[in-house]
Parts: structure tokens; C-alpha cells; sequence
């Protein structure tokens, strides 16, 4: 048992702040809480940025060596996602390719879709989205409506996807269509997003700017060949999906990020030696550090290749614990930090408001590890 | 980063729960206590070398004797003779059992102390070592599951070993032992409330099978994993922050285990011969322990925002 990184995994650990160091402009911070990793504006920006760290070799690190990664080791490919996320995600949308849809297409995809998609998103200049949920179709998946048809070599999509980040900048769509009459058979097919017939519609919320979209597809054609796996099989290709995207997003350093700025203003305003507040904030570090260990431990289950289990749900529950804690330790010591006295801990609120919904909802997770996990009674 | 156990730590793990094996239930005479320390077991632990693991192995192998030995129903002392004597005394033994007493403790109920033949005292920045004889102590009633008693007379202490400097790192690893007794009687305690639930039938239907019942199960299993690896952490790289963060969290979540644990097992469990207090209020005695999860959590904050804010990489393992 180990709990220490190696020496090369910290030399990597400060190749990638190097990177950053050099690559982000002197006014990221103004120009990242402005306008939010998913704004129109940032996503062009991650094309840039990403293309910059593909060149470097650090966009994709644990890919094997046939799809442009280095054959790293998992643990690069996770102080990466550490070190971006702490940044403000300059990787914009592409995170989520290089997490889970690049993976995806390597275990699922034929020779060909690897062929076309691989390379650019390895390359750094291509953004996607993920046309999953659904107006009814959100934490119950499976009752997503959107349908597509098989006409000879080409099926015909109708129906709406909604909460589509990246939608309005994106380049290709994963989509998840309805293809049979059975609760589960749906299929995963592989849209540009420039295809006739397909529209986006973005609307306010309480989170940032470029999250919150609708994309509509009326009559919307796609080759049989742009299909991922077999049809009315898309279920598993999920379920795979989602394991990878519970462990994603490192929201204990994040977390413990904005704690330090939430502290460094408590302590500018001369207010650091209430008891009370102390207290709180360093319980708050004891919760993150849970969740990074309990986050650690799947990402040492995976590099051990070990099948996926509901430690990553347990991981998640813990990491959204900590950070549900901290949106209200803001709120309730630094107020005014929500009303425009401080961006970036804003910009944390805002974007974490829907943690406990995305990717999958808390009660979900609950769910999964007290039935899978701990064996407890469906009924 | 690797969570596997090595295969000594795991034939170490093995080889104590077979001792502990022949521990686990305890007989219906001992069942109508709030608590029942295994003399028996504490001397085959000892005589095995398990309490010599901090000393002989490391930390860390020191932690998982104790966070095993936490696991069964009856008490024993391990914590501090595995963990703490053997960091504060390396290349010293002192009988056991050992008490631990916290500044200005040495007039109140101290938890082992019944049973303890050494306590560690808390003294400015020193340690005292004190040499106890059974008529030192009266028992105090307590519904804690462990012992507890108190010093009929004030102790002598001048003629009492002292460890100079050493009240940081008693602090330390007492929070270390504590996170670590927390870890192993946590998960038995969950363990058993999920045999109750599975098989207790409410209006037609198991207790486990209702969503409210699950997701707070589920809560509890998580933070007891939590406990878990931070524990271990902390055993593994003997950074006081990391102690500080393990007792912490183990500390400000003991209200969940003992309201949650109890609902669970419902009237069954306000009966002693229902075994989950003998658990869950050894959960309650640790809470408050090396200055509970309140002076954990500012020991976390004071060092935490007295340097970098950079995240710590861990160090080399104790």
C-alpha cells in the first residue's frame, strides 16, 4: 500500500503546471470566469489550447501509441484532468473526449470511426457534445424518445436532446437514439453537427453561459456506417461511458482550490480567527480529502484493470458531499462573494449547482451502491 | 498511489483475524453490558506480537492490527500500544494496556483506564509515562463500550518517565489510533445493521428495501471508507496533517453512525443484547478524543493556511 505519487509522476505533475503556465494568457482568470469554460468564446479558445497541449504531448497522455497518446500511465491522465480542472478547464468541452468519448470509440468503435475520430480528438481540434438527456429522459435514461429509423444504408433521427453542453460550438455529436420498442433498445450513433436538419437553442439558467442548450433534429440522416456497435445495444456502450465520466471530474481539488481563495478572502477582510469559521473550513478539507481517496482508489482499481464496480458512485456521492458543504460555507460567510465580490468563487457556485443532477443523479448513485454495492433489497 | 496490500500487510491481516476469529461473539453472559473487555484476547495479541507491529513493521501495518482487531464486538486494547508507544518509545516497551489522557484529564473518567497498566499523559509539551497498579483505579459506570475509570487519589507524577517534546506527536498519533478504532468498529457496525435490515420485515417488506433506508446506509458506508483510507494515510506517511484530517473526519461523523445506525436497527437496538452499541459507543467514547473532530479541524486549518496552498504531494511512509 502506497500513498505517496513517484518521482516521474511529480516531474509530470509540474510539466503540465509548466504547460499551463505558458500557454494561458496573462488575463485567464478575467477571461475564464467572464465567460465560463463552455462559452462560444472559450470553446474556440480550447481549440487553440488543446492543440498546443496535443503538441506537448499532454492531451492525451494514457492513450496507446496508435491513437496519438504516449502509452502513459493512467495516473498522468488523472493529474492532468487535477491540474485542468484547477485552471478553470481551458481544455473547454474536450475533456470530455479525451475522458470517456475517445475511450469509448477505442472499445466499441469500428476500424473506421477510429480511423476519422481518433486523430482529431487526439489533435486537440475537435469538440464534441453528448446527446443524451432528454426533456423525460434525464436520470431515466432509458425512456429517451428521440427515434431514429432505418432507411437502407442510413437511418432518420427526430426528436430533441436537452441540457447539451458545448452544443452551439461542437463539432460531432454522441447521440443516444431510440431504434426498437423495447425500454433498452437504443442505439449510439455519431452526428456532425453541421448535418441538415439539426438546429440548437440555448437558454438561461443558473449556470454559466454555453451549458444549457437545446439541439433539435428533424429528419436528420446518418449512414448505418456512423453507428457504434450494434443496434438496440447502445445500453452497455453507456453504462461504459458513464463509468468513466463518475471519476472525470476532480472536484477535490477544485474544491480545496476555492476553499483556499474562499479562506485568502476571509483572511483579507480580518475575519480568519473566528473559531466557528475555522472549524468549518478545516472539516471541509477533511471531506475533500475523503473524496480524493475514495476518487483515487477506483483510479488504482482502473490502472490494475480491474472491472468496473460502485466504488466510483461511492466516489462521486463523497465528492459532491464536500462540495454541496462548501457552496453553503460561501453563501453563508462570504455573500457578497455571489454578488459580484468575487468571480471565481462565484464561477465555482454556479458551475457546481447542477453537480448532484449531471452525468447521473446523487440519488442514482445512492441507489446503484446500496443495491450493487452493499446488496441491499430492490424491493 | 497503489491500494493494494502487500502481501505481508495482507498474511499480517490474515494472521490476526484468525486470532480475532475465535473472539468474534461473544457469549450471552457478556452480552448484557455495556461492554465487555476480552482480557484473554488482549494477552494473545500481545503474545503474537501484534501490539509490536508499529515497532517492528511501521505504521501503517500498525493501523491495520488495530483497525482488525476494532472490527469484533468485545474491546481490546491496540490502538495505543501498537500506534502511539511505538512512535512516542521506539526502541522502548512499556506494559500494556495503555491509557491515554489529554491535558487536564487526569481527574476524569479516562477510557481503558480499568484495564491499563501504563497511561501517557498529556503535559504541557512533554509526555509523562505513568506506571498504574489496579488499586490506583475506580471503575466509573459508563455506557461507553469501553472501560472507563478514574484515579481514586491524584497520581504522582514526579517520578514518572517524561518524553520531552513529545505532546505534538502523542497528539498525532492518538488521532491516528482513534481514526483507526473508528475505521474498524464503523464498518462492523454497518455491517451488522445491513444483516438486520435484510432479513427485518416492515409492513410486508425487508427494512433494507426502502430508498430512505438505503441511501443513509450507503452515507454511512461511504464516510466509513473515507475513515478507511485516510487513516491509512495518515498511518502511511506520518504527516500530522494527515492525522489531523483522518480524526476529523472520523469525528465530526460519529452523530451519523449513532443516529442513523440506531433507527435502522430500531427498537432491537436499545437492547444490549442486541450487539450494535458495543460498536456504535465506542464510536461515541473516540468522538471527543485528542480534542475531537473541533481541534482536528482547527489543527487542519491553522497549518493548512499557514503555508502553501499549493496541494502537498505526500512524503516518504513512517
Amino acid at each position: 500500500m502506497e500513498f505517496g505519487w513517484t518521482p516521474k509522476q511529480n516531474e509530470y505533475r509540474q510539466r503540465v503546471r509548466t504547460a499551463l503556465d505558458e500557454l494561458l494568457p496573462d488575463n485567464w482568470d478575467e477571461f475564464y470566469v467572464k465567460r465560463s469554460y463552455a462559452s462560444d468564446e472559450a470553446m474556440e479558445f480550447s481549440r487553440w489550447f488543446c492543440a498546443e497541449l496535443a503538441k506537448r504531448g499532454l492531451l492525451v497522455p494514457h492513450w496507446p501509441t496508435e491513437y496519438g497518446g504516449n502509452a502513459g500511465e493512467d495516473w498522468e491522465h488523472f493529474i492532468l484532468g487535477e491540474e485542468m480542472k484547477a485552471a478553470g478547464e481551458p481544455r473547454g468541452g474536450q475533456y470530455m473526449n479525451i475522458n470517456w468519448i475517445g475511450p469509448v470509440l477505442m472499445k466499441y468503435g469500428t476500424e473506421e470511426q477510429k480511423r476519422e475520430h481518433l486523430g482529431g480528438i487526439a489533435s486537440g481540434k475537435v469538440i464534441w457534445c453528448q446527446g443524451f438527456s432528454e426533456p423525460n429522459a434525464g436520470t431515466d435514461l432509458a425512456a429517451l424518445k428521440t427515434k431514429a429509423e432505418r432507411r437502407d444504408d442510413h437511418y432518420i433521427v427526430n426528436g430533441g436532446k436537452i441540457w447539451t453542453s458545448y452544443a452551439r460550438k461542437a463539432d460531432w455529436c454522441i447521440l443516444l437514439v431510440r431504434t426498437g420498442s423495447e425500454r433498452k433498445d437504443i442505439t449510439v450513433l455519431l452526428v456532425p453537427m453541421n448535418s441538415p436538419g439539426i438546429r440548437v437553442a440555448s437558454y438561461s439558467g443558473l449556470v454559466k453561459d454555453g451549458h444549457l442548450n437545446e439541439v433539435f433534429f428533424e429528419d436528420v440522416r446518418v449512414p448505418v456506417g456512423a453507428r457504434v456497435g450494434e443496434e438496440n445495444r447502445g445500453w452497455e456502450i453507456i453504462t461504459h461511458a458513464l463509468s468513466y465520466e463518475r471519476v472525470g471530474v476532480p472536484r477535490y481539488h477544485v474544491g480545496l482550490e476555492a476553499l483556499d481563495m474562499m479562506v485568502e478572502k476571509l483572511q483579507s477582510e480580518g475575519r480568519w480567527d473566528d473559531a466557528v469559521i475555522q472549524t468549518l473550513a478545516g472539516e471541509l478539507v477533511a471531506k475533500f480529502e475523503a473524496a480524493r481517496l475514495l476518487t483515487y482508489r477506483v483510479v488504482d482499481q482502473r490502472v490494475k484493470r480491474q472491472p468496473p464496480n460502485t466504488d466510483a458512485n461511492l466516489s462521486r456521492i463523497c465528492s459532491l458531499e464536500a462540495v454541496q458543504d462548501l457552496m453553503d460555507f460561501i453563501a453563508q460567510f462570504a455573500p457578497d462573494a455571489l454578488a459580484g465580490g468575487h468571480l471565481l468563487l462565484d464561477d465555482y457556485y454556479r458551475i457546481n449547482t447542477p453537480a448532484g443532477i449531471t452525468g447521473g443523479t446523487n440519488e442514482i448513485q445512492l441507489d446503484l451502491v446500496a443495491q450493487r454495492g452493499l446488496g441491499l433489497p430492490r424491493k | 498511489m497503489d491500494f493494494k496490500l502487500t502481501e505481508e500487510q495482507s498474511a499480517l491481516v490474515e494472521a490476526v483475524q484468525a486470532i480475532l476469529g475465535d473472539h468474534s461473539e461473544l457469549t450471552v453472559s457478556n452480552r448484557h453490558g455495556f461492554c465487555h473487555f476480552d482480557h484473554k484476547l488482549q494477552h494473545l495479541l500481545l503474545e503474537n506480537g501484534f501490539l509490536d507491529a508499529g515497532r517492528d513493521l511501521g505504521a501503517l501495518e500498525a493501523a491495520l492490527v488495530t483497525i482488525e482487531a476494532s472490527r469484533i464486538p468485545a474491546t481490546v486494547e491496540v490502538g495505543a500500544s501498537a500506534i502511539v508507544a511505538a512512535r512516542l518509545l521506539p526502541d522502548e516497551r512499556v506494559e500494556g494496556p495503555i491509557a491515554l489522557i489529554g491535558e487536564g484529564g487526569l481527574d476524569k473518567p479516562v477510557r481503558n483506564l480499568p484495564v491499563a497498566r501504563t497511561a501517557f499523559v498529556e503535559s504541557g509539551d512533554d509526555v509523562l509515562v505513568l506506571k498504574i497498579e489496579a488499586k490506583d483505579v475506580e471503575i466509573t459506570p459508563s455506557i461507553y463500550a469501553y472501560p472507563f475509570g478514574r484515579f481514586r487519589t491524584e497520581p504522582d507524577l514526579t517520578r514518572c518517565q517524561r518524553i520531552v517534546g513529545a505532546a505534538v506527536q502523542l497528539r498525532q498519533w492518538w488521532r491516528v489510533a482513534l481514526a483507526a478504532e473508528c475505521s474498524g468498529t464503523a464498518q462492523s457496525a454497518i455491517a451488522f445493521t445491513i444483516d438486520h435490515v435484510n432479513n427485518r420485515q416492515v409492513l410486508g417488506r425487508a427494512v433494507g428495501s426502502y430508498q430512505s433506508v438505503q441511501h443513509r446506509l450507503v452515507q454511512c458506508h461511504m464516510i466509513a471508507q473515507g475513515i478507511h483510507f485516510l487513516t491509512l494515510r495518515a498511518a502511511w506517511s506520518g504527516d500530522p496533517a494527515h492525522a489531523d484530517e483522518a480524526a476529523c473526519y472520523a469525528q465530526q461523523h460519529v452523530q451519523k453512525f449513532m443516529v442513523d445506525l440506531h433507527q435502522f436497527n430500531g427498537a432491537m437496538g436499545v437492547t444490549n443484547e442486541h450487539l450494535l452499541h458495543f460498536w456504535t459507543y465506542r464510536l461515541r467514547a473516540l468522538q471527543s478524543e485528542a480534542g475531537g473532530a473541533h481541534g482536528a479541524a482547527r489543527s487542519i486549518a491553522r497549518a493548512r493556511w499557514a503555508r502553501s496552498s499549493m496541494p502537498k504531494v505526500a512524503g516518504g511512509r513512517a
